[in-house]
């Protein structure tokens, strides 16, 4: 084109060139105008959104967004025993949920989900997928309630692996799992289902305790929930906040679950032994047994029959037939059977304490000088008091008794006149110095209020008195009659009496010590030490006899109380008894309301009892012995070792079946469970124990540590 | 590199500065917008917020590498490769179909390529663009109406039809066919003088959208296919606000909330969950948001700056293969941003077109600034 000459070829070309350059400019324009209408038109629309939608939109967009606040379930406290034994504790579970919504949000979500679930829960697929297809948009479906972590991490780990490997190029169509979650929450278990279920009480899923420590410690035990929720803040942007739950306190009781567990055991013992022997039913109505702490109030074990399941209270099935349920709730029943069997019998159920209570007219007599010990009493086995004729517990009489020997004999013509030397007017003040009628303020729900149940100045006329003073015509509960004799036997100190020496925060840190509270002196320490020696009397020479434990010392009293109607027939049995004698360092009082027997008079139902129960517990509390054992009690306390020795045996033997076991792991065991004391074996043909390695005859001073698993010794009660 | 020609290099003429101001703006603006959009769910899915942006940072950095390339490379050395550009065009396409192909989010519309992966219809757009500049220009040479016998139109036509067919059939990528044919139409409308036969086209196109809204309004969508069904929650998308509209309809959602001056950078509500991969087609939705419609405005602004700063390259160039290029790539941008908006605005039904230097997607912004740096090319030779 840059020739000398324009051809007319050339000139064309260049008017076609103009042309085309103009046809090009007339459409570039025409193009360029229809995009900008276009993009006016646009304009406009976004214009018009903006206009007419702005507040919809914007509310839309709020209300799509979660501000509901979920609850994050707070952890109660836990109970445990004084050696740290959980009695009570607070375990996370889960709900599996369904958000189909979620889960259909990816194309083949739906079948590896549901297969996951339905292999890891052991549920219908079937049924899953018809809900899924049926509720495609359902959030919140339970599929399962409370299973644990370890049931729950298999399904997580496989959700894992699986989302990896479909998250890898080209496996597009595996699909993911998606649309479960876990909710939390919270579920109570009691470990040893039945132990001190009287004591612990029971909390169902609302937090809330219903007797016991748990009813009692309720607000303690709780924390409070935490909060996560959302909120919009100055710039209408939503917020999310976590208000974290605080959990509960936890309480550490002062119970002993091995003293505990060794009471339970003796209790059910002699229920069992007495079921349906003289009428249908169990041992007795209630039998009690407490051992407290008489140095501090502290309750060491608290026991009753008959019990209950605490992972599952309403259970009645061990009491009665499943027709008899049925009609209990037909008759509306029901709820007053469970009430029943869930109060705690130790500190709510009153009784006449029968010759038990003598021990607090003796001390009341001494205190107060009115009685000397050199008193002696004639009993003719009938005493006259006002217009009545009050019979001695032996109808016969006594003849002549000094003071020791009326407690010895437990002779209630001896306390009548006794109580008449003391007086109505000081009778009843010691009662109240004794709290008998006044709340002990233990730290348990359901102590009743039992100041109706005694009698005032003005009531006792010489007939309450003369039976008051050998404990019938008013009512205790047990823990009032305990908490007295710690005072009685102790020195005179009134120890409030306690269930938990502890509060700890969720970190272990303690927030609250309890300490020993003394309310009052009730009387001296000299009258104390004299009503010691009276009480030694009373075991080794008198009616409680058969309450002494071989090797060792001890005081106490039995009580023999007949109740409303006098008829003869039905009695409540008891023993009330310190070790050891010199510094007594626990109480123990057992209650039998009825024992089940032809001829229910005779204490030693409950002295029985409390003699199995102290031969285990006295070592336990390494309190040794200080007496001459006779053969016998050699050979029945052999007896017993023995039992522990092949009980011992059978164990290692069954663990060494299951091949786990190597010889030194024996050893181990062996050495743990004699608490370091050298391992005696039976020998077959004198049933005495020797040593294994030098085969010399054991000797008899054991002391036996954790005696969880001693077995019932043969009744020689 | 291929050697200069000599007559080039008197060119006086600097490139189009305002072109490319207006392009780093648009890209380095998109980057920032990835970054917000994305972040909230790049850090739940990928545990870094900057995931996204940092995988879109490097195919701009290959698209800046591509751009100063194409600004040096003698663009009419194009015109040799346009009959090969559509064949390879071609082959890409079909190779999505052997094993070196992938799909994502049920589409397979991507290729392997190890490191990284491709998307052959972003390659084909830019092919049809230097095929239908080269085949006009030498149908121009041959004789004056050439390309308005029917068999030029058939030549000028023919290659085009036969790539977005392959992609719509191959990759059921409809708006890719659709820019595909939108840019050969732009191109021959800007080439022949006829107005006739475009308008009955555009009036005949009308009535049949009319006609196929009447009758799928009408239509029970409870058996028939996926497109039917979406135009179905185009027009009621209130009902369709689960599932298939609810992607339409959050988008809405956003433009309406973020009123004339939005919510402010970064404080979009929507990207956090509900509007899933904002960062990809419904990014300007974000931008409504965030920027309100101010802000929505000046990118709508800068697109015309864009597109008329092409148009006058377009017609200050002499060089006919060169003007065509520009038309094409000039077509190319205005169809691309006019669609996405109408469809994040539901004023078509929802087809997945990327908004143009701003919109998420590697292979694209790789061929769109390569597209900038053709044009730049050329507005160093205009007059």
């Amino acid at each position: 084109m840059a020739g000398r000459s324009i051809t007319k070829k050339g000139r064309r070309r260049r008017r076609s060139n103009v042309n085309i350059q103009k046809v090009k400019t007339i459409k570039l324009a025409t193009m360029m105008i229809v995009i900008l209408g276009l993009f006016v038109g646009l304009g406009v629309r976004l214009y018009i959104i903006t206009r007419d939608n702005q507040n919809y939109y914007q509310k839309k967009i709020l209300s799509q967004q979660r501000y509901d606040s979920t609850t994050l379930p707070f952890k109660r406290g836990t109970i445990t025993d004084v050696n740290g034994t959980i009695l009570a504790v607070s375990e996370k579970v889960y709900n599996v949920i369904l958000d189909c919504k979620v889960m259909h949000a990816g194309e083949y979500n739906e079948d590896p989900t549901l297969t996951a679930l339905a292999e890891c829960f052991g549920l219908d697929k079937g049924q899953l997928l018809q809900y899924a297809k049926d509720n495609p948009n359902s959030q919140y479906y339970v599929l399962k309630k409370r299973i644990t972590y370890d049931e729950m991490s298999p399904f997580l780990e496989r959700k894992n692996e699986h989302n990896t490997e479909a998250g890898k190029k080209g496996n597009e169509k595996m699909g993911y799992i998606d649309g479960v979650w876990f909710e939390e929450e919270y579920i109570r278990r009691y470990p040893n289902n039945t132990l001190a279920c009287d004591v612990i009480g029971f909390t169902g899923t609302d937090n809330n305790g219903t007797y016991g420590l748990e009813e009692y410690y309720n607000d303690i035990l709780n924390g409070t929930n935490g909060r996560e929720y959302g909120y919009l803040n100055d710039d209408i942007t939503l917020e999310r906040t976590i208000v974290p739950a605080v959990d509960g306190y936890s309480i550490v009781s002062t119970i002993d679950a091995n003293i505990q567990a060794i009471c339970e055991k003796y209790i059910k013992e002699f229920n069992d032994e007495h079921t349906d022997e003289h009428r249908e039913g169990l041992g007795a109505n209630n039998i009690g047994v407490i051992i407290q702490n008489c140095n501090t109030g502290e309750i060491l074990a608290m026991a009753s029959y008959p019990n209950f399941d605490l992972n599952n209270p309403k259970d009645l099935s061990a009491y009665y037939t499943a027709e008899q349920i049925e009609q209990m709730q037909a008759d509306d029943t029901y709820y007053n059977t469970l009430n029943q069997l869930w109060r705690n019998f130790c500190i709510s159920d009153t009784f006449e304490p029968g010759s038990t209570a003598k021990a607090l007219t003796l001390a009341t007599g001494i205190e107060t000088g009115k009685i000397t010990g050199n008193e002696s009493y004639e009993c003719g086995g009938v005493l006259q008091v006002a217009d009545r004729k009050i019979n001695c517990n032996v109808t016969r009489g006594h003849g002549t008794l000094d003071v020791s020997g009326a407690i010895e004999q437990s002779c209630n013509v001896a306390f009548m006149k006794m109580g008449e030397v003391i007086g109505a007017k000081t009778l009843v003040q010691f009662q109240r110095y004794f709290n008998i009628g006044l709340k002990t303020n233990i730290d348990l729900a359901g102590e009743p209020i039992t100041s109706s149940l005694v009698y005032t100045e003005s009531t006792m006329g010489p007939a309450e008195l003369a039976t008051s003073s050998f404990g019938q015509g008013y009512n205790v509960t047990m823990i009032e009659m305990s908490t007295a004799f710690c005072s009685v036997i102790n020195g005179g100190y009134y120890y409030e009496p306690h269930m938990v020496s502890k509060i700890v925060n969720s970190n272990g840190d303690t927030i609250k010590n309890i300490e020993p509270r003394v309310l009052k002196q009730t009387i001296s320490s000299t009258t104390s030490a004299q009503m010691r020696q009276y009480l030694y009397a009373s075991v080794a020479e008198g009616t409680g006899r058969s309450a002494r434990p071989a090797g060792y010392a001890i005081g106490g009293k039995t009580g023999t109380a007949e109740t409303v109607p006098r008829d003869k027939t039905n009695y409540v049995v008891s023993f009330i008894g310190f070790a050891p004698i010199d510094e007594p360092q626990i109480v123990i009082y057992c209650v039998i309301d009825k024992p089940n027997v032809k001829d229910q008079a005779h204490a030693t139902f409950a002295t029985g009892i409390v003699k199995n129960i102290l031969t285990e517990v006295l070592p336990y509390l390494h309190i040794s012995r200080t007496e001459e054992m006779t053969i016998a009690e050699q050979e029945e306390i052999n007896n017993i070792l023995g039992n522990i020795v092949q009980e011992n045996n059978s164990e290692t033997q069954g663990e060494g079946e299951e091949g786990e076991d190597t010889p030194e792991d024996e050893e181990d065991d062996n050495e743990e469970e004699g608490n370091g004391e050298p391992f005696y074996v039976v020998d077959p043909e004198t049933g005495e124990l020797v040593d294994p390695v030098t085969g010399e005859k054991a000797e008899m001073n054991y002391s036996v540590g954790d005696e969880d698993n001693i077995q019932t010794p043969p009744s020689g009660n | 590199m291929a050697k200069r020609p000599i007559k080039f290099r008197s060119s006086k003429h600097n490139m189009d500065y305002v072109l490319l101001t207006v392009v780093l703006f648009l890209v380095g603006f998109g980057l920032l917008m990835i970054y917000s959009t994305s972040s909230y769910e790049a850090a739940v899915e990928h545990n870094d917020s900057a995931y996204y942006l940092k995988k879109q940072a490097t195919s701009t950095l290959l698209g800046f590498v591509g751009l100063v390339f194409m600004t040096k490379f003698p663009y009419k050395l194009l015109q040799k490769f346009d009959v090969l550009a559509i064949i390879v065009s071609a082959l890409l396409i079909i190779a999505v179909l052997t094993p070196l192909g992938v799909t994502r989010n049920g589409a397979r519309r991507w290729l392997n390529l190890q490191f990284t992966s491709f998307q052959p219809a972003e390659l084909a757009k830019i092919g049809v663009i230097i095929y239908l500049a080269s085949i006009i220009q030498r149908l121009e040479c041959v004789g004056k109406n050439v390309i308005r016998t029917p068999k030029g139109i058939a030549i000028i036509f023919a290659p085009p039809a036969v790539i977005a067919g392959l992609i719509y059939i191959i990759t059921s990528n409809l708006s890719s066919a659709i820019i595909v044919m939108g840019i050969a139409i732009a191109m021959l409308f800007v080439a022949v003088p006829d107005y006739k036969w475009f308008i009955i086209g555009a009036v005949s196109i009308t009535v049949l959208v009319f006609l196929v809204v009447l009758y799928v309004s009408g239509a029970d969508t409870t058996d028939s296919g996926f497109r039917l069904a979406r135009v179905k929650a185009w027009l009621e998308p209130e009902s369709y606000s689960t599932d298939r509209a609810f992607q339409t309809l959050q988008a809405l959602y956003a433009i309406g909330s973020g009123g004339i001056w939005g919510k402010g950078l970064g404080q979009s509500m929507q990207k956090r969950g509900f509007l899933p991969e904002a960062q990809n087609d419904m990014i300007f939705s974000i931008i409504c948001e965030e920027l309100g419609l101010f802000g929505a405005m000046a990118i709508i602004f800068l697109f015309i700056v864009l597109i008329w700063s092409c148009m006058i390259i377009a017609n200050k160039t002499i060089d006919r293969f060169g003007s065509l290029l520009v038309v094409g790539v000039m077509a190319h941008y205005a169809i691309q941003v006019i669609l996405n908006i109408a469809v994040v605005t539901n004023t078509i039904p929802n087809t997945g077109i990327t908004l143009p230097f701003i919109s998420y997607g590697g292979t694209s912004s790789l061929f769109l600034l390569m597209e900038i740096g053709i044009v730049l090319n050329i507005s160093k030779h205009c007059k």
